[in-house]
């Protein structure tokens, strides 16, 4: 009897305790798609200088033929813009770091030169490649204004940048995904700025 | 064994999480809820349940409390729900610790009790990881060094002598 009585006890605890969490997950569903589609355009677009551009990019992604490149994949490609001109081209690329993907967003001015980059994902080991997404280590900055015109590479490689302490390979990849990026906008210059988003 | 000893599997959630102070009071927060919740769920069930149903039933409602509360971080605190990872689920360990080594006798003063120097254990923590700025600080590692230097210093300006369970002896 004694036995029963426990039985009935916990099918109802793990009755109750199913029914809330569905229930529950029901009516949080919306709340954290809307959240989610908020977070992703904030990420996406906190790359460009606030009151620089007026339309919504992420509504008009444009088209990216080729999108494979060398050392890196463009994902995404937005356009920018203010009073109708073009302000940037923002495209989201994705290169392979040390430990896994490294996603990045990177605004180009309509003149070639790299406006900014962010990193929206990533999964360098902390400490070293993890650093990249620090915000107090500023050394995606140092890209700031450079055009293709630079030596894009590492200074022990003979180029202009410096590396990430510890993160040979992460910087690599990153000032490889970042050049490719800047080739990618030069041979599609026309498409990029004048051509015609999705429909 | 020592009793105590559940306690270890409380520190991961604790050591993880607490590299800044707004993850470590959110944790804080998180903690403080669901040993809480846990805690009251348990109440009606603890004189009707013995042995593997009590446990059954525990794991039971901490699976759904952690997937209610992993849902509504991700709700309301996406961003943060992001930092956090998985150690929002982990909290279940802290959970089950805590109701096995409350006492019987005098249990909700002693909850409160225990509630209290856990959520000042994750703002000490996170404050001091923050402040402090040194780069082992930022790692679980340096977590783990830092809490431990934190206790010896409880106990050294606690008055009187230490008891010892908090020298780590049984």
């Amino acid at each position: 009897m004694k036995r029963i009585a426990q039985a009935a006890v916990l099918l109802a605890t793990a009755a109750l305790a199913l029914s809330t969490t569905l229930i529950w997950r029901t009516w949080t569903t919306p709340t954290i798609g809307e959240a989610e589609k908020q977070l992703q355009s904030r990420q996406r677009l906190a790359v460009l200088p606030e009151a620089s551009y007026d339309n919504h990019p992420l509504d008009t992604p444009l088209p990216t033929p080729d999108a494979q490149l060398a050392h890196s994949r463009i994902v995404s490609a937005y356009r920018a813009t203010l009073a109708g001109t073009p302000a940037a081209v923002v495209l989201i690329t994705q290169a392979q770091g040390y430990a896994g993907p490294i996603v990045l967003t990177i605004a180009i001015t309509p003149d070639g030169r790299l406006l900014g980059s962010q990193v929206v994902e990533q999964q360098e080991s902390p400490g070293l490649g993890g650093r990249l997404a620090d915000p107090q280590v500023h050394w995606l900055t140092q890209f700031a204004n450079r055009s293709l015109g630079d030596h894009w590479a590492l200074k022990r490689d003979q180029g202009d940048f410096d590396q990430l302490a510890g993160a040979t390979v992460t910087s690599r990849a990153v000032i490889e995904a970042l050049q490719d990026a800047l080739r990618y906008f030069d041979e599609h210059r026309h498409a990029l700025l004048e051509g015609f988003p999705h429909e | 064994m020592n009793r105590d000893y559940v306690l270890v599997a409380a520190l991961a959630p604790l050591l993880g999480t607490t590299q800044t102070l707004p993850m470590a009071a959110v944790m804080g927060g998180c903690a403080v809820l669901m040993v809480g919740l846990h805690q009251a769920l348990l109440m009606p069930l603890r004189n009707r349940l013995h042995g593997a149903a009590y446990v059954l039933a525990s794991l039971l409602i901490l699976a759904g409390l952690a997937s209610c509360l992993q849902l509504a971080l991700r709700a309301w605190l996406l961003p943060m729900a992001l930092l956090l990872g998985p150690y929002p689920a982990l909290l279940c360990l802290t959970c089950l610790a805590m109701d096995r080594l409350l006492p019987e006798a005098g249990r909700w003063r002693s909850l409160l009790l225990h509630l209290g120097g856990l959520l000042a254990a994750y703002l000490v923590l996170g404050a001091c990881r923050q402040g402090l700025g040194v780069q082992l600080a930022n790692l679980a590692p340096g977590a783990l060094l830092l809490l431990g230097l934190l206790l010896a210093l409880y106990n050294h300006l606690r008055p009187g002598p230490a008891h010892p369970r908090r020298q780590g002896k049984p």
